[in-house]
């Protein structure tokens, strides 16, 4: 069987954001995998282990977007397919160019995280089963196949469900679903070798993006910070807190 | 035509529903057209009756094929009314299903997804919203073509109100191949706590520090004093300590509350994500160097097994005053 990878290349959400003429930079942002298509990876490599075949990661990105894909293929996944554009270029569009990579590789499973931490988009793994006439899952947190089918427990809005899909199938990763490995020593060497080949988008008919970002602006909140030191009187803490609350905030 | 998505309950709408009609109504005023609804799945033409009265004609999917949710179903019956009534723009719930079968919709219309918005307007050929990106720390605006597929974040828009008496009319969908490759084997309910986690006003929250599943009867008692919800970090919900749907994050529900207190948790900015629209954030930590504290109004630092009942104990007072 074979197994694909729906990666992208994010900042990692610990590291600051800057905004630079009204667009967010991320000159100097520590760029990663998207942890949430960490689960992704490791499933598609625990199947392959599982039952033998082949685990293969496919991106959609700027040509940084080899350093993710790196990442995956020192987890243990065999090559790489990267689609190069740069700039924005919202989900439905990757979707078109994904899906015929994919239709290609012809895989009978594949991931893809549940939501990606740039665009806070959930939109890509569906888009991408809905071009290929597939069907998708989203909020994976356990998978097992079963033949021609997997069967899969996901998060709906309230609770969860269990369901049995035909595949191929796209799946979407929820947390908990398994807990990512880290790149080994030897598994970061032996991965400077694998294979990724990349395809230019315009190759693969991606004309303008449907969706055009126009500003961004950042919006944490200024927080008062008023930190009481409670580790001496607790209790004479505890009840300072709650008069501020109800006497200053006046939310209580 | 608008075509909005009407979720429901099988007897009832849901508060999404009417904010969402509120969204393409006020698209409507300048793209010009009629707002359209449709309602899928066991009930429809029960709600129709209640869903008549916020639109001009409601479309209605129903029958055997339609008793569980599918992402690849609801995309479907979406796509036929949004062709029945030649849609420009299908206004559906960012709800977790809703994002699930939204970009399926998107795909068939081959129309822009604007996703999450926080908001969202027309100006002569073009479409606009606004959204959060970033794990909820950017502010951005968006802007795309017609046809559109706009999602609606969830308590974001203010209610719209009943303006007539619309025409409800059944649409006959056949499945097609792919509606077919999804068979659901079992539900797993979970009850939701009192007051519901995305519309309380107070929110009080524990993390890992917490230490027991039985230390959170204290976060329980000082949620119900203040009329609020309980919920959890993705620790506890590991740990077991806590369903699932309590969990508030990048991975869970996202609150905004109008005070929400981080107890015991160390403030993730995957957890930052969930709940960083707060009003007033506040925080009781035994580590001053928590990163918690950075993103807080009002804290304490000390062991929250000897804050936390003082806490509760202040409160009482004040309610008792
Ligand atoms: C892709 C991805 C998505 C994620 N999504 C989510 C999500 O949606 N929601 C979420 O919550 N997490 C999420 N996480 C996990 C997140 O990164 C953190 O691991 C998690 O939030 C930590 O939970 P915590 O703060 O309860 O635990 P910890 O980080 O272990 O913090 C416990 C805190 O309790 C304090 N403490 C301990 N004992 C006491 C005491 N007696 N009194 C007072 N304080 C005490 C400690 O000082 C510490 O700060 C996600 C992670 C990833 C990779
Ligand atoms: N979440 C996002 N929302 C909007 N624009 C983004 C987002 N992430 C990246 N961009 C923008 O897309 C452009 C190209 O980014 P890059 O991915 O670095 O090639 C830059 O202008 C970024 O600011």
């Amino acid at each position: 069987m074979k197994y694909v990878a729906i990666i992208r290349q994010v900042p990692d959400g610990e590291s600051k954001i800057k905004v630079d003429g009204g667009k967010v930079s991320l000159e100097g942002a520590t760029l990663i995998l998207d942890q949430m298509d960490e689960y992704a990876v490791e499933q598609i490599i625990r199947l392959k282990e599982a039952a033998g075949g082949e685990a293969v990661v496919v991106a959609f990105g700027p040509e940084r977007t080899e350093e993710a894909m790196r990442t995956a293929l020192a987890m243990g996944a065999d090559r790489g397919v990267l689609i190069t554009a740069e700039g924005y270029v919202d989900p439905i569009t990757q979707a078109a160019a994904l899906a015929k990579v994919l239709a290609e590789e012809a895989p009978d499973v594949v991931f893809s995280g549940g939501q990606q931490a740039d665009w806070d988009s959930q939109a890509l793994g569906p888009a991408v089963a809905e071009a290929l006439g597939w069907p998708s899952v989203t909020w994976t947190t356990a998978f097992e196949l079963d033949g021609a089918s997997a069967k899969a427990t996901h998060d709906l809005d309230e609770g969860a469900e269990v369901v049995k899909v035909a595949l191929p199938a796209i799946f979407t990763a929820q947390q908990g679903l398994n807990e990512p490995r880290y790149p080994t020593l030897p598994g970061i060497m032996k991965a400077k070798k694998k294979e990724i080949k990349k395809i230019d988008a315009a190759e693969l008919g991606v004309s303008a993006s449907k969706v055009e970002i126009l500003e961004q602006q950042i919006m944490e909140l200024e927080r008062q910070g008023k930190i009481i030191d409670g580790s001496k009187e607790p209790a004479a803490a505890a009840a300072e807190l709650i008069r501020l609350l109800h006497e200053e905030a006046k939310v209580l | 035509m608008i075509l909005t998505f009407m979720d429901h309950d099988g007897t009832k709408l849901r508060k999404s529903a009417l904010e969402s009609v509120t969204r393409a109504r006020k698209l409507a005023q300048t793209i010009g057209g009629e707002v359209v609804g449709l309602l899928v799945g066991p009930g429809a033409e029960t709600v129709a009756q209640e869903a008549k009265k916020y639109v001009t004609k409601v479309y209605t999917v129903s029958g055997p094929d339609w008793q569980n949710y599918t992402a690849e179903k609801w995309a479907l019956a979406a796509y036929a009314a949004a062709e029945a009534a030649g849609a420009k723009v299908v206004i559906t719930p960012a709800s977790r299903s809703g994002r699930s079968w939204s970009p399926r919709l998107a795909f068939k219309l081959n129309a822009a997804l604007l996703e999450d918005t926080l908001d969202s307007w027309a100006e002569g050929e073009k479409v606009f919203a606004s959204k959060y990106s970033f794990l909820n720390r950017v502010l951005e605006k968006q802007a795309a073509s017609f046809p559109a597929v706009i999602s609606v974040k969830p308590n974001t828009t203010p209610l719209a109100e009943p303006a007539g008496e619309g025409a409800v009319a059944a649409l006959s969908v056949e499945l097609g191949e792919v509606e077919n490759k999804v068979e659901v084997l079992e539900k797993i309910s979970e009850s939701g706590g009192k007051v519901a986690l995305t519309e309380a006003e107070v929110v009080v929250t524990g993390g890992r520090g917490m230490g027991s599943a039985e230390a959170f009867g204290m976060i329980e008692e000082l949620a119900d004093l203040l009329g609020g919800a309980v919920g959890a970090t993705r620790a506890v919900i590991d740990a077991g300590w806590r369903p699932y749907g309590e969990q508030i994050g990048q991975t869970g529900k996202t609150v905004q509350p109008n005070v929400y207190f981080a107890l015991a948790l160390s403030g993730a900015v995957q957890h930052q994500a969930g709940m960083n629209k707060s009003k007033v954030v506040v925080a009781v930590n035994k580590d001053p160097d928590a990163p918690v504290f950075k993103e807080s109004d009002y804290g304490v630092v000390g062991d929250i097994h000897q804050v936390l009942p003082v806490m509760i104990e202040e409160v009482k007072k004040l309610k008792n005053a």
